[in-house]
């Protein structure tokens, strides 16, 4: 009963926790509707695009696992400074991004941030690749093996390299999650049914996939 | 009868073309969907991926000469199993796990169109 009497205050806070948590998320919500962001971000999973036509009618990446695939602090600090990801405008191979993402204030960004993170995928496997400073595996499949670097731009010792029709990796490193990356390898049409990057599933073995995943997490 | 006859004879004729145009169009779509991020738009090579980092020259399916040496066959391989598959670079990637057999015999129509040309048979 003492016992009882002492869980019972904790269980009161954990509870407020909770709603305070759930009032951020709300708030959050209220702002990124508000600020239009759903004008070009879906954030109802799972996707539904069948087609090439489906896929070019979307006007910015889908939001819907938000909460997998990015990681918070870098989220929020982007909405407050959105510097291009893509080198191309979304969904084309001829023009150059435009720039311009409209910026969020921080009283926005943080709300905005704490909402998107919890759009989640159940598919991402929470602690399945395990990050090192270095993976010279997934470096080599990166580099070499694979094509990753011909459509990714990402970071060498003098400043960057690679090509253009991806979205940069320059920064995966503080931006991604490495268990979606890994996801993404996996199973690649929950996220994106339709993309420009080929299937790797039954290319590559899903202990390269790993290594793929722990090499971009290296990213800076 | 005659009009039957005529109405028949000129299905026959644009028949083929009919259908070819429709699978040409879908190549097309294809083609500027997943093969011009690094082979251009227009098929020359050029794409956006091809910077002073690229390591080496995406095929310009326009030269018709050099895409007349390949098959249907060898295009189709290396558009199944990727560059390596024929001594060639793994920059190609491999699309047999993203696209189906229509959709890979619409991409080698479309390059058909591109270069021109009819290739090697056999």
């Amino acid at each position: 009963m003492k016992r009882a009497a002492h869980a019972f205050p904790g269980l009161i806070l954990l509870m407020m926790a909770s709603t305070v948590a759930r009032a951020d998320t709300a708030a959050g919500q209220a702002a990124f509707e508000e600020t239009g962001c759903q004008s070009c971000h879906y954030t109802q999973g799972p996707a539904t695009e069948k087609s090439i036509a489906d896929q070019l009618a979307k006007k910015g990446p889908e939001l819907w696992y938000a909460g997998s695939k990015f990681q918070q602090p870098w989220l929020e600090a982007w909405l407050q400074d959105p510097q291009p990801i893509r080198p191309m405008k979304f969904n084309s191979v001829m023009e150059p991004s435009p720039g311009g993402h409209p910026a969020l204030n921080a009283d926005q960004a943080g709300p905005v941030a704490d909402y998107l993170m919890s759009l989640t995928s159940d598919v991402v496997e929470a602690g399945a690749v395990k990050v090192k400073k270095k993976n010279l595996k997934g470096k080599l499949i990166f580099i070499k093996k694979m094509p990753c670097s011909g459509c990714h731009q990402f970071p060498t010792k003098k400043k960057f390299s690679g090509g253009l029709s991806g979205p940069s990796l320059v920064g995966a490193g503080e931006r991604l999650n490495p268990d979606w990356v890994l996801a993404y390898l996996r199973e690649p049409k929950v996220f994106k049914p339709v993309k420009m990057m080929p299937v790797f599933v039954g290319v590559l073995s899903d202990k390269d996939m790993k290594n793929v995943a722990a090499h971009v997490a290296t990213f800076k | 009868m005659t009009r039957r006859f005529l109405t028949a004879l000129l299905a026959l004729a644009l028949g083929p073309g009919i259908a070819g145009s429709t699978l040409a169009a879908d190549g097309e779509t294809l083609f500027r969907f997943y093969c011009a991020q690094c082979h251009g738009i227009e098929g020359k090579g050029d794409g956006p991926n091809v910077t002073g980092d690229f390591p080496v020259d995406p095929r310009d399916f326009t030269k018709t000469a050099e895409m007349n040496k390949l098959s249907d066959a060898d295009i189709r391989n290396v558009i199944i199993d990727g560059g390596p598959i024929a001594d060639k670079s793994p920059m190609m990637p491999p699309w047999g796990k993203t696209l189906n057999d229509a959709e890979i015999k619409a991409l080698v129509e479309y390059l058909r169109q591109l270069c021109n040309c009819t290739g090697k048979t056999g």
